[in-house]
């Protein structure tokens, strides 16, 4: 194998086998639990603070400014000092608000986006968990994170916290069903569930391509829906500034306002790594077919620079949207969802089987 | 299966129909395409199949029980037009909800697994819920669907666990791997198994309402739109003993000493309560509640004295009760417009200017009470001769004590009618709404006088 | 070993707030504990090694089911604590009723032999793949014919759901 040097598998199964030989299992399974938590806190604190930064800078790219520039060359270190002067805020608390769940609200937003990155693939053998049913597990536990939002605003005891909340949750319910459909397409066509056979199964080729127009579909419907679950670009109208202040977390602030904040990219960035791996061949560097002196060069770049640039490329587009476009009134957000995208995205998946029945697809 | 094609092809059909906004061809064709599900129901005679691993049983007992349900509807539908004849909006949705629920009813009489069973309660459940609460601004709709709603998916959730309990004994939900089960393991059955027969009797109690799981029935049949109360005492209460009667007969015969003693308190509790509480109704339709209740209990008879007669009587007696019952309800449909209840009271001086539709109400009356020469006695002559053949004495002259206290209130209503004066008044029936009534009329005294027909026909 | 602690918290955690839905004043904070429940409930299905009836039990109920009970109870803003309106007498005998099923249902399951229908060949069944061939070999009709079912359930919402009177 071309990669091979890449391959974490034999890796871990080395650090796997040398902690079962050390220590008794259960204790051994409680480090390697430790080790994957404390590499997951890393790796999200530095996505978090690198997203954030990219976020203000695209944002001023589309609006013709500079954007921060004063912390640091370039403004990097601007959203260390933000992050710094959020954990020294006061935390507000509300009175008449319900103490425990407004406390627990944004740490079940922060656990679900958690619990979500534990099964994306970065490079061969490099993910916590490889579960048989890998894409149907993030679909169902990035929906938890709604149930954060909705206690967030009714325990915020605030009208604006509330009519936000509500929205999030309309939305998210609704959305979920598109993100699901969309990524059904795909499953068809990969014939798993399980993300590293589903990138195994992008070796000669990404999806996007392998299933002619019904992926490239799916790949549009996917980005919308997921843009509208996270809440972001057009469709944040669980925090429209505008009308609702800033919607479900309007009374928060300080460490816990992070949270939501945090877990917002986060989200965002668990959306984008499945649309790179499903649609985009995830680590699997970009090959065409007979030029194997191209693909020669293509495989010493390392899986991971290519999973997180494709991962990068998807959320520079879920960026661009969120500044191009007017943000939509809740009925258009609705009507967009039931009335177009879940019916073509049901086409769709006929039109998928139907191509993988006859075997019409690469 | 045909039925089962037939008719959700002919329910999508209406929703399209509601769709295309061709609210006058709604009726028209349900009445025209239920004849032809009947036929294709007919065709299944002495075929004998069995579908997908024994999931769906076509025999000639599933053929009888789904034609006479299936015709039931098609009586219902006759009253329909009249019914909603105010009604502005198209229809198409409760329409095809009843079909659906028919589809449900099907399930129910021609399963061969558990599974199926229950998804057939399911569906038929699920659509009456609906169509109990059809009557939206109307109070005591709100309250049948959501007493319906609450209670019946409270016990469906019994008949999952009792369900569950007999597979996890059995290691099947077919009706005949149990059957072996049981006839296998006959002299040491798990307390498992046990507990999961009793918990699925709870269950399916409750849908065909039984004593004591009857609190919700008169509530519900009361508050629910009539045409559906139609709907649910008769075609309904039909697919639910049939559903018991062959879960029984099928699996657990070979128990017979096991769950015999509680059907038979059980019916006789029902015939008891479900007669003597019907005595102190004041309307029609609250009394035609505890008639259903009470006529339950005789068709459990018929389960508890098991044999292959039993089959026949049981087809027999859910045909006359359910014409009967279905021609009281074309009436009460007139007079509760006419007057805007149905006391007894509201019946008085009815056959002066409305003999056509007095006299089919004395004749339904009298046929569930059991006056020869209509079907309602044969119906209840045979029963009582096939449990009297089995032995069961005590539970005949219970039946008959319960059939003669029930005349009383059956002929509340004929009285007020030839006897009490009262306002006159029209009921305003069409000529073809009293054609319909007529119709039915004429089919209970003809059943009556020719019952050979039906009673050896399976 | 891991497996049995396992299974001892999640019964434990599952019992607690089950019991936790039952007795809660405020009826969001059962809602809440009613997701616990689910998701204990989600962890007995893996430890079973069913991981696709987990995932879809938690994508089910703790994501669909209990977002939209979260929303019913914020819409009818049911943030008072309440009391129960039930008679002491109602109390008792629904105490008494259901202590005596529950008697019954542990006696009869501690004279339940688990060899009886324990089969080791069945612990990949929960598994997608083994799940979708008797999904569609087995029990194809019950499969296709529960569509009438969600047929009738979606035409009864809207039904219900619409403006215009009967």
């Amino acid at each position: 194998m071309a990669f091979s040097i890449y391959d974490f598998t034999s890796f871990n199964q080395a650090i796997d086998k040398a902690l079962y030989n050390a220590l008794p299992p259960v204790w051994a399974l409680i480090v390697e639990m430790t080790i994957i938590g404390l590499v997951f806190l890393l790796f999200y604190a530095l996505v978090g603070l690198f997203l954030v930064y990219a976020e203000r800078k695209v944002c001023a790219f589309m609006q013709n400014r500079v954007g921060p520039n004063r912390v640091g060359p370039y403004g990097i270190f601007q959203t260390i000092a933000d992050f710094i002067k959020l954990l020294m805020k006061e935390l507000i608390t509300i009175k008449n608000s319900d103490k425990l769940l407004f406390n627990l609200a944004p740490f079940i937003v922060i656990i679900a986006s958690f619990m979500a990155i534990a099964a994306i693939p970065f490079g061969k053998g490099l993910h916590a968990i490889d579960f048989d049913i890998g894409i149907l597990y993030v679909i169902a536990v990035s929906s938890l994170g709604v149930v954060g939002i909705l206690l967030a605003g009714w325990s915020s005891n605030n009208k604006y916290s509330l009519i936000g909340a509500m929205r999030s949750g309309a939305q998210i319910v609704s959305y979920e069903l598109s993100v699901g459909l969309s990524l059904l397409t795909i499953i068809i066509l990969a014939g798993t569930m399980q993300f590293s056979q589903i990138v195994e199964g992008q070796a000669t080729g990404w999806f996007i391509f392998k299933g002619h127009i019904p992926a490239f579909i799916a790949f549009v419907m996917f980005l919308i829906a997921s843009t509208a679950e996270t809440n972001r670009g057009p469709f944040d109208l669980a925090e429209a500034e505008s009308e609702l202040t800033a919607g479900f977390h309007t009374e928060y602030s300080g460490i816990k306002f992070a949270f939501f904040f945090l877990a917002e990219y986060m989200n965002m960035f668990i959306v984008a790594s499945i649309a790179a791996t499903v649609f985009l061949g995830g680590w699997m560097p970009f090959h065409v077919g007979g030029w194997s002196g191209f693909n020669h060069i293509m495989d010493f770049i390392p899986p991971f620079i290519w999973y997180l640039g494709k991962t990068a490329f998807v959320i520079f587009l879920m960026m661009w949207f969120k500044w191009t476009f007017p943000r939509l009134r809740i009925d258009q957000l609705l009507n967009l969802e039931w009335k177009y995208l879940l019916p073509i995205n049901l086409v769709n998946i006929l039109v998928m089987a139907f191509i993988v029945l006859m075997g019409w697809h690469f | 299966m045909n039925t089962i094609i037939a008719l959700t092809v002919l329910g999508v059909a209406i929703l399209f129909l509601g769709i295309l906004k061709k609210n006058s061809w709604l009726l028209p064709t349900i009445l025209a395409g239920i004849p032809i599900v009947l036929i294709l129901t007919i065709t299944g005679w002495d075929t004998n199949r069995h579908y997908f691993n024994d999931m769906l049983i076509v025999d000639n007992y599933a053929v009888t029980f789904n034609s006479v349900m299936i015709f039931s509807t098609f009586l219902i539908f006759m009253f329909a037009g009249k019914y909603y004849h105010l009604v502005q909006r198209s229809l198409d949705d409760i329409y095809a909800i009843v079909i659906f629920a028919l589809v449900g009813c099907v399930l129910m009489t021609s399963y061969g697994n558990l599974i199926m069973l229950f998804l057939g309660i399911e569906t038929l459940s699920i659509a009456l819920y609906i169509l109990a609460g059809s009557h939206k601004e109307s109070i005591t709709s709100n309250e049948a669907t959501l007493k319906y709603f609450l209670l019946g998916s409270f016990l469906s959730g019994f008949l999952l666990f009792g369900i569950a309990l007999i597979y996890g004994a059995s290691g099947t939900f077919n009706l005949d791997g149990i059957n072996s089960y049981v006839i296998n393991h006959a002299s040491h059955l798990p307390p498992i198994f046990k507990a999961g027969l009793f918990l699925m009797i709870i269950g399916l109690a409750f849908k065909i309402a039984i004593v004591p799981f009857h609190f919700w029935a008169p509530d519900v049949y009361e508050g629910t739109p009539t045409l559906v109360s139609a709907f649910m005492v008769t075609v309904v209460k039909t697919a639910s003993i049939i559903a018991l009667f062959r879960l029984f007969s099928t699996s657990f015969s070979a128990v017979k000493e096991l769950w015999e003693p509680t059907l038979a308190i059980l019916a006789v509790l029902t015939i008891l309560v479900g007669n003597f509480t019907g005595l102190y109704q004041t309307n029609l339709k609250r009394m035609l509640a505890y008639s259903s209740i009470s006529h339950s209990g005789y068709m459990m008879l018929a389960v508890i004295a098991f044999s292959h007669s039993s089959a026949n009587t049981l087809l027999f007696y859910a045909f006359a009760y359910s014409v009967a019952t279905i021609l009281a309800f074309g009436v009460l449909i007139l007079v509760r417009e006419a007057k805007g209840n149905d006391l007894f009271t509201s019946f008085r001086g009815l056959a002066k200017r409305n003999p056509v539709e007095a006299f089919s109400l004395s004749v339904a009356m009298l046929s569930l009470t059991g006056i020869p020469p209509l079907a309602g006695f044969f119906a209840k002559y045979y029963l009582f001769f096939t449990v009297m053949d089995k032995g069961y004495l005590w539970l005949m002259i219970i039946a008959i004590v319960g059939s003669a206290v029930s005349a009383v209130y059956y002929f509340k209503p004929v009285i007020s009618m030839y006897l009490e004066e009262g306002q006159e008044f029209d009921l305003k029936a069409g000529v073809a709404y009293r054609m319909s009534l007529l119709f039915l009329a004429i089919l209970t005294v003809l059943t009556g006088v020719l019952p050979f027909f039906l009673i050896n026909l399976i | 070993m891991i497996t049995r602690y396992l299974f001892y918290f999640l019964s434990i955690l599952a019992l607690y707030s089950a019991i936790m839905m039952l007795i809660s004043r405020r009826q969001i904070h059962s809602v809440l504990y009613l997701t616990l429940a689910f998701f204990a409930i989600g962890g007995h299905y893996i430890l079973l090694n069913a991981q696709f009836l987990a995932v879809v039990h938690i994508i089910v109920y703790a994501g669909a089911i209990m977002v939209l009970f979260l929303f019913t109870v914020m819409l009818l803003n049911l943030n008072t604590e309440q009391k129960s309106p039930k008679k002491m007498s109602a109390k008792i005998g629904a105490i008494v009723s259901g202590g005596m099923l529950m008697i019954v249902l542990i006696a009869i399951l501690r004279t339940y032999d688990i060899s009886m229908t324990h089969d080791p060949d069945l612990t990949q069944i929960g598994l997608i793949k083994n799940l979708g061939k008797v999904l569609y070999e087995d029990y194809l009709l019950p499969f296709e014919i529960s569509s009438v079912l969600f047929l009738t359930a979606m035409v009864g919402a809207v039904l219900l759901g619409k403006k215009e009177q009967i």
